[in-house]
């Protein structure tokens, strides 16, 4: 994917650039609005992570800007103040997403692919991983020409796995995944231990390899 | 008690006690008035009697009664006293006043008796009494009635004023106003009331600013210290360091969680929703419940859904925000094992579910941390959203504990 993050706040931009890129990504940034609107008419890109508070203008401004010279861009913004009113006017203005700081990078990174799928391969691409094929589509994985049945949660996972390959991830951000903002609490850590481990069991039965690990006291880690 | 009742009552007291006392006084001063006017008709009688007798003409008229008496009588003190006659006509005693008075006519020492009746005075107490028992109901009744009615009119204004300020919160936009009287003391007091209103409103916004700008400051902070933590994860570490890495990790996510409730308070109380349409909840309510089912059936919950369709213009995203936070305040305050029940219908939203008693105050519920022992679950800002929303859309929000159930019903 090529990506454009135009955020002001170095530690960030630094944070999300080094993660996607460590993807085989390419990524391009923007440290303000005039640096943005510079590179979005200069260069075509598949996914703009879009910080709404620049130094130098609104964010939300950029919006109708990317439309008219990219259409099939994904447009996530990341807000800061006012979260919701700016979350419907991105959204009403064409953008695809958004996420309200502070966010789990894998949580965006997620949200990019996922809205990498949906618009730049219009929902076409299956994701492959050693041999296992998750047909977006179809919301199924596949090993061959073999159907492995996952639940809802476990596909949700799988794929929340696959998009952060080789990364620990957190249990809190797994939960905020799966289950939204107010699901977060220690109580259901046990339940994503439960997928977790019914996840483990079906992809060692397919092919032997132990591809999720756990973390002591970081979350689990998918490595391929 | 109200103040009007209150004066009312006074006056009632004061009618009465006046009117008693006048009522006494003129009693008395007209039966000594009377008693004067009688002693003094006797006394003439008395005197014509004792002319008719010295002229040497025999008198002998009722009521009076002449003696001749010894001449040593004379000397005996004229006496005016009561005393009872009996009336053949009425066949009753009646009071007469005697004047008996010993003259000295042409030599001779008579005792002459005149006598007259009380010319009616228990008839003139009575008609007193009546005529005042009269003056004293009008005075208390159509006294206290015109007085009600006047006061009522005089009061009106504050009492309009008084149900304005009820009414009235500072989080809201309007201005207070106030209905003007024509009392000055009342003008005062609305003059002094509207000051108060700007001063805690400006004082307010300040300090909504304040928690806004507070939030908002926070927020790159955070997300750069989660991401950092994020990266520092990703590291091999011991246990000893992962255990330190995970409880920052808690902690910043709780702040993080503490500083997006807060915002959105802040929010809801500007009460400026951009994406309000017509919401089927029962759709919503369904796609939640299918989310964390998992969540639901790992609690072994057995949950009873009762959804009728039901569609209210609101805010998709406040929406979303009130049922996921009664959901989840549902699965983390059901025991293992316990029976719940979600009912939508036309007029109510209800969340139940069973479990011990709650170990604070019910007015804590929705106070923001009202909880003293936070950390455990919830951020301690859930349910305030939940009911900041309804407020915002003017429904009704309640708890109560009933049966081993807690009980929360929204009604709209």
């Amino acid at each position: 994917m090529k990506l454009l993050f135009v955020e002001d706040e170095p530690v960030l931009l630094d944070e999300m650039l080094s993660y996607f890129s460590s993807d085989g990504n390419i990524c391009e940034q923007a440290n303000d609005y005039g640096q943005a609107v510079e590179k979005i008419n200069t260069y075509a890109y598949d996914g703009i992570v879009l910080d709404i508070t620049l130094p130098d203008g609104n964010g939300i401004d950029l919006i109708p800007q990317i439309r008219t010279c990219q259409m099939g861009t994904g447009i996530l913004i990341l807000s800061a103040k006012n979260s919701l009113a700016d979350k419907v006017n991105g959204l009403n203005l064409g953008a695809d997403d958004y996420l309200t700081k502070p966010f789990y990078l894998e949580e965006l990174s997620a949200r990019v692919n996922a809205l990498y799928r949906r618009k730049a391969l219009q929902g076409e691409e299956n994701i492959l991983f050693d041999g296992f094929t998750i047909d977006t589509a179809g919301k199924c994985l596949m090993y061959g020409t073999e159907e492995i049945k996952l639940t809802k949660k476990e596909y949700q996972l799988l794929i929340y796995f696959v998009v952060n390959k080789n990364r620990v991830v957190s249990k809190s951000a797994i939960a905020e995944h799966i289950w939204g903002d107010s699901f977060d609490e220690a109580d259901n850590f046990d339940v994503i231990y439960v997928h977790m481990m019914n996840l483990r069991k079906k992809l060692i039965k397919t092919n032997g390899t132990d591809y999720i690990k756990t973390v002591r006291g970081l979350g689990y880690k998918f490595v391929s | 008690m109200k103040l009007l009742s209150r004066t009312i009552i006074n006056y009632f007291w004061l009618t009465i006690s006046v009117l008693l006392v006048s009522g006494f006084l003129l009693y008395g001063f007209l039966y000594l008035q009377i008693f004067e006017e009688i002693k003094e008709q006797l006394q003439l009688q008395e005197s014509m009697v004792a002319k008719e007798i010295s002229q040497g003409r025999k008198v002998n008229f009722p009521l009076v009664k002449t003696e001749a008496v010894p001449i040593d009588r004379l000397m005996v003190n004229p006496v005016f006293k009561d005393t009872l006659i009996y009336d053949n006509i009425q066949k009753k005693e009646e009071g007469y006043y005697i004047l008996r008075q010993p003259r000295l006519i042409n030599g001779q020492v008579y005792m002459i008796e005149v006598m007259t009746t009380h010319i009616g005075w228990s008839g003139y107490s009575r008609a007193i009494l009546y005529i005042f028992i009269f003056i004293a109901m009008m005075l208390t009744v159509v006294g206290s009635g015109m007085n009600y009615l006047q006061n009522r009119k005089m009061w009106n204004p504050m009492k309009i004023n008084l149900k304005r300020l009820k009414n009235y919160s500072v989080s809201s936009g309007q201005k207070l106003e106030m209905e003007s009287s024509g009392i000055d003391e009342f003008k005062e007091l609305n003059g002094v009331i509207l000051e108060l209103a700007d001063r805690a409103k400006s004082e307010y916004s300040t300090l909504k600013e304040f928690t806004e700008n507070a939030s908002h400051e926070i927020q790159t902070p955070l997300t750069i210290i989660q991401s950092r933590l994020e990266r520092i994860s990703q590291f091999d570490h011991s246990p000893e360091m992962a255990g330190y890495i995970s409880d920052v990790k808690q902690a910043i996510n709780r702040l993080s969680k503490v500083n997006k409730g807060l915002l959105l308070l802040a929010k809801l109380e500007n009460k400026v929703f951009p994406d309000e349409t017509f919401l089927d909840l029962a759709e919503l309510l369904k796609k939640q419940l299918g989310q964390v089912d998992d969540l639901i059936h790992h609690k072994e919950i057995s949950l009873n859904i009762d959804i009728e369709p039901k569609e209210l213009m609101v805010s998709a995203s406040l929406m979303e925000i009130l049922i996921s936070n009664l959901i989840s305040n549902l699965i983390a305050h059901s025991p293992k094992g316990a029976t719940a029940k979600i009912t939508l219908q036309k007029h109510k939203l209800s969340f139940e579910n069973s479990g011990n008693k709650l170990p604070f105050e019910e007015s804590k519920l929705f106070k923001r941390f009202g909880k003293n022992s936070p950390g455990k679950t919830g951020n301690g800002l859930g349910l305030p959203i939940v009911q900041q929303i309804c407020w915002l859309y003017g429904w009704q929000i309640s708890y109560s504990y009933a049966a081993g159930y807690h009980i929360f019903e929204i009604n709209y």
